[in-house]
This record gives structure tokens, C-alpha cells and sequence, in this order.
């Protein structure tokens, strides 16, 4: 699955973050930067459990 | 006590993060999630900000952007179903359609529903809401619409889509991100509020920066003490204390929220009508509560927090709370808020409303951007960021450390002190 992120809809709150520091992180400037956009396995419930914590609903998961 | 069988009631993110945490706490038994809506879990602080304030009309294609990946705790979900009634002493959860569900351990994550201004409307049962708010006209319409559920969301982005004139009853963060939305799909709106709006939340200072934007922005904010419904030949009339009529084609209010405690009368475990926890979420040692439901000791006395990441965090020290008793660590809420309309975005670290004007200022590099953070009379700190784009552990560190922990590189110089009004 691919880690899709609707940028003007991410506020920086960074939830997902703490949920997933493998596969994403805050920058400086408060923008997300998705470190690991493909994943699988254990990574793919990090990255549905990013996606879940989001309280903007700016993260989605798709097929790769 | 091995815990064999966890019953969660409550299926919103609380329910969710419960689920994950047992799992990740190692929990490897029958677990089982009672919830009255019908769908997944979704991003409850997205309808009233993304969601209405999108262009994109399309229910469908709304429900399904704010709807969250499929769950990966692998619980038996029964969605759709309400508990009705609990036997703490035979640890039995009572469904309605009369099933039963037995348990070792009880995670209550329940949540709350909009009240309702209309009185003896409510929709009864946990997470009753959203069903015919207010109770109907005679033409069949509700009185007042509320925004709690996900179809609350999508009815009233419906019925503004043809840009009613609307009122807003309620000068809290939910009603004035209703009356943003509301705005910005074109519509006149009048808020109603015996109070400075937001200033119950955030203080003085913030509340002044937002009512001063919505006003701008052409938003009518109405006192005049408590506001009642009247219904009225072709809609509703609301009527407030100081005898000020007001009409409009919709009334939406927002005045708070009820936890959804029914189902648990008769359980002997509410106290004074509410259900509180210790520091490890428990009501019980085998009965863990989380969420807009559940009353937890802060460092500001007992509270109930019903916001997104209060729900996240007391579930992930629940679940633990449950598994490993006074094993497991204790609370220790940090506050987060935010909240955005009138072309405004703020996110808040800290325990609000703040007393007066900040103790430090800073703008950021585009115009209108500001950083701020108050002393608190209890030593802790709190970090406001207006449009400004900063990573939140950043703001927290500015909450606990103060200014200083911005530029670690810099010599700690005190920082100049603000203009005061």
C-alpha cells in the first residue's frame, strides 16, 4: 500500500508521528514529510494507525 | 486475573485506540467492540472543520475521505448495536435485541452525544445522536440540527448548500467553526453567545482575536442570555432571556455535549451521575473507562476532556490500566486543542483559558502569523501558534521550557517584554 498525504488538508499536528516515527516525520517547519511511502507488514499497521490518529483526515492509504 | 475476554464498548477513536493498545500491550484473547454507529471509526474533528468548510459537495465522497483505515486489532465488531445495561458483579454487558456479552475485562469508551436545547428530545442510548435532533416540526423537520456524528456532518452541509440564513446558538469552539462554515458556504449567519465567544476556552486575548475575524468576516454575534426554541409557522424562533427574538431559515446549536452514561444506571458504577477513573482509567480493577465519557484526575483538578487526543491518550493508558493494574503508569494529560475558522488556525499546548494578555509574543514570517505562550500562576505553560505552521512538539517544548526552547543554539536571552494593551 502507498502512504498518500493531502498536503493543504495536514496542519502539522503530528499524531501520526507518534504512531508511525519509522515511516514519517515532522520537518522543522511544522510540514510532514512521508519517509516511507510503500509499505507492507508491520510497517502497513504503523501506517494504518497514522492514518487513523489523524484528526484532519489528511492521510490515506491506497493501493500501491 | 487472566483476562481472557475484553469487551470494549464504544467504537469511536477511544474504542479504537483501546483495541490497538490492548493489542500492542500484548493482549492476545477474545476481544470484542460494541458500537452504536454503523461505520468504522472517522475523524470526528474533521466535520466540523475540513468537511464543512470543503468545496466538494459529494456525500459520499466525504464520508469516505473521513473514513478510517479498516481495524488491524481484530476484534469481533458488532457496529450497529447498542449495550444497554450492565452487571458488573456477573461482568455481563446487556445488549439491546436482549444478547448478553460476558467478560473478564470492560473497557467503557461510550462517548457522548450533542445536548440538545429543545428539552426532552434527547436521543437516548450511547450514541443516540444525530437521530432527529430536537425532535420534529410538524412538517416533519428537526428543530435544531447539532454536529456530533458523521451524518449530523453531511445533513447540514446539505441544508446549507442553498444558503439558508442560519443560527448559530453556542459560542464554543464547535458552534463557532459551525458558524465559519456556515460563512463560508455563503450564508448569513448570527451567533448566539451570553459569553465572548471562545473566551470560555481559550481566555480573553484569543477570543478577542477570533470574534474581532468573524465579525470581519460578516458573522452577527448575538447576547442576550439563555436562548430557547419557540416553534414558529414556517421555522424556528429562537427567543432568548432579555426578550430578543431572533429568527432564520435553520437553527443549528452546539451547546455542549452529554456523556452517554444510560446504559450504565443501575451499575452502581457513577458516581454523583458521572463516571470517573483513577490515573490508570480505571473504575474498577476490571472495568477501564476512556474517552468524552470518563471524568480523570488532571493536574486542574477532576475532568472530563472530550476532544480528539484526550480520547487517544486516556485510551492508551486504559488499556494498560486493564491489563497490568498498578503496574501500569499513570496519566499524565497533557492538553492539545486546536481549532480553525474566520481564516484562522490555532493550536494550543498547554491548559487553557489563559489569564490576560501573553507574557511572550512573536510573529512569524507571514503576516498574521504568531507564536505565544502565557506563565501560568501554577508554574506550567501554555504555547499558542496562529497561523503558524510549527511541528507540536516544538510548541510543547515552548510550553514547558518557555522561549528559550526555541533557539537552543542561541544564548538564553529573556525575551522583550510585550506591548500590553
Amino acid at each position: 500500500m502507498r502512504i498518500e498525504l493531502d498536503r493543504p488538508r495536514c496542519e502539522g499536528h503530528g499524531l501520526c508521528e507518534e504512531a508511525a516515527p519509522k515511516l514519517m516525520h515532522l520537518d522543522d517547519d511544522g510540514e510532514l514529510v512521508i519517509d516511507v511511502p510503500e509499505v507492507d507488514g508491520a510497517d502497513l499497521d504503523a501506517a494504518k494507525a497514522a492514518v487513523r490518529v489523524c484528526p484532519v483526515a489528511a492521510l490515506r492509504l491506497a493501493a500501491a | 486475573m487472566t483476562m481472557r475476554r475484553i469487551v470494549v464498548v464504544g467504537n469511536g477513536i477511544a474504542g479504537l485506540t483501546a483495541c490497538d493498545s490492548l493489542r500492542s500491550a500484548g493482549f492476545d484473547g477474545e476481544l470484542t467492540v460494541v458500537g452504536s454507529e454503523r461505520h468504522h471509526p472517522y475523524s470526528r474533528p474533521a466535520l466540523s472543520k475540513a468537511l464543512l468548510h470543503g468545496v466538494n459537495g459529494n456525500s459520499d465522497d466525504a464520508l469516505q475521505a473521513h473514513e478510517l483505515p479498516e481495524p488491524t486489532h481484530d476484534a469481533t465488531e458488532l457496529l450497529g448495536v447498542s449495550a444497554t445495561g450492565l452487571d458488573p458483579d456477573a461482568r455481563l454487558v446487556r445488549l439491546d435485541g436482549g444478547g448478553e456479552l460476558p467478560y473478564d475485562g470492560l473497557v467503557i469508551a461510550s462517548g457522548s452525544r450533542a445536548k440538545l436545547l429543545a428539552s426532552g428530545h434527547g436521543g437516548a442510548g450511547q450514541g443516540g445522536a444525530g437521530q432527529g435532533g430536537g425532535g420534529p416540526q410538524q412538517d416533519g423537520s428537526p428543530r435544531e440540527l447539532t454536529l456530533r456524528t458523521i451524518e449530523d456532518a453531511i445533513l447540514l452541509k446539505e441544508r446549507v448548500a442553498s444558503r439558508p440564513s442560519v443560527i448559530v446558538i453556542g459560542g464554543g469552539p464547535l458552534g463557532m467553526e459551525v458558524a465559519s462554515g456556515c460563512l463560508h458556504m455563503g450564508c448569513e449567519v448570527t451567533l448566539v453567545s451570553d459569553v465572548k465567544p471562545l473566551s470560555r476556552q481559550l481566555g480573553g486575548h484569543l477570543a478577542d482575536i477570533f470574534t474581532s475575524a468573524a465579525i470581519q468576516r460578516g458573522l452577527r454575534v448575538v447576547g442576550g442570555g439563555k436562548a430557547r426554541l419557540v416553534d414558529h409557522g414556517t421555522g424556528t424562533r429562537v427567543v432568548l432571556a432579555d426578550g430578543t427574538e431572533l429568527h432564520a431559515d435553520l437553527v443549528v446549536t452546539a451547546v455542549g455535549d452529554e456523556p452517554n452514561i444510560d446504559w450504565l444506571a443501575g451499575s452502581n458504577l457513577l458516581t454523583d451521575g458521572a463516571l470517573r477513573v483513577d490515573s490508570r482509567g480505571r473504575v474498577r480493577p476490571e472495568i477501564v473507562a476512556a474517552g468524552d465519557v470518563a471524568f480523570f484526575p488532571t493536574r486542574r483538578g477532576v475532568q472530563r476532556v472530550p476532544l480528539w487526543t484526550s480520547a487517544i491518550d486516556q485510551a492508551k493508558v486504559a488499556a494498560v490500566g486493564l491489563l497490568q493494574g498498578d503496574a501500569a503508569p499513570e496519566f499524565n494529560f497533557q492538553p492539545y486543542f486546536w481549532t480553525e475558522g474566520f481564516g484562522l488556525s490555532l493550536k494550543a499546548v498547554g491548559f487553557t483559558p489563559v489569564a490576560g494578555e501573553p507574557d511572550f509574543c512573536e510573529p512569524g514570517a507571514e503576516s498574521g502569523s504568531l507564536l505565544l505562550r502565557w506563565d501560568n500562576p501554577d508554574g506550567a505553560g501554555t504555547a499558542a501558534a496562529l497561523n503558524y505552521r510549527i511541528p507540536v512538539p516544538k510548541l510543547r517544548r515552548l510550553a514547558d521550557a518557555g522561549p528559550a526552547a526555541l533557539r537552543p543554539a542561541a544564548p538564553a536571552l529573556h525575551p522583550p517584554a510585550p506591548a500590553r494593551a
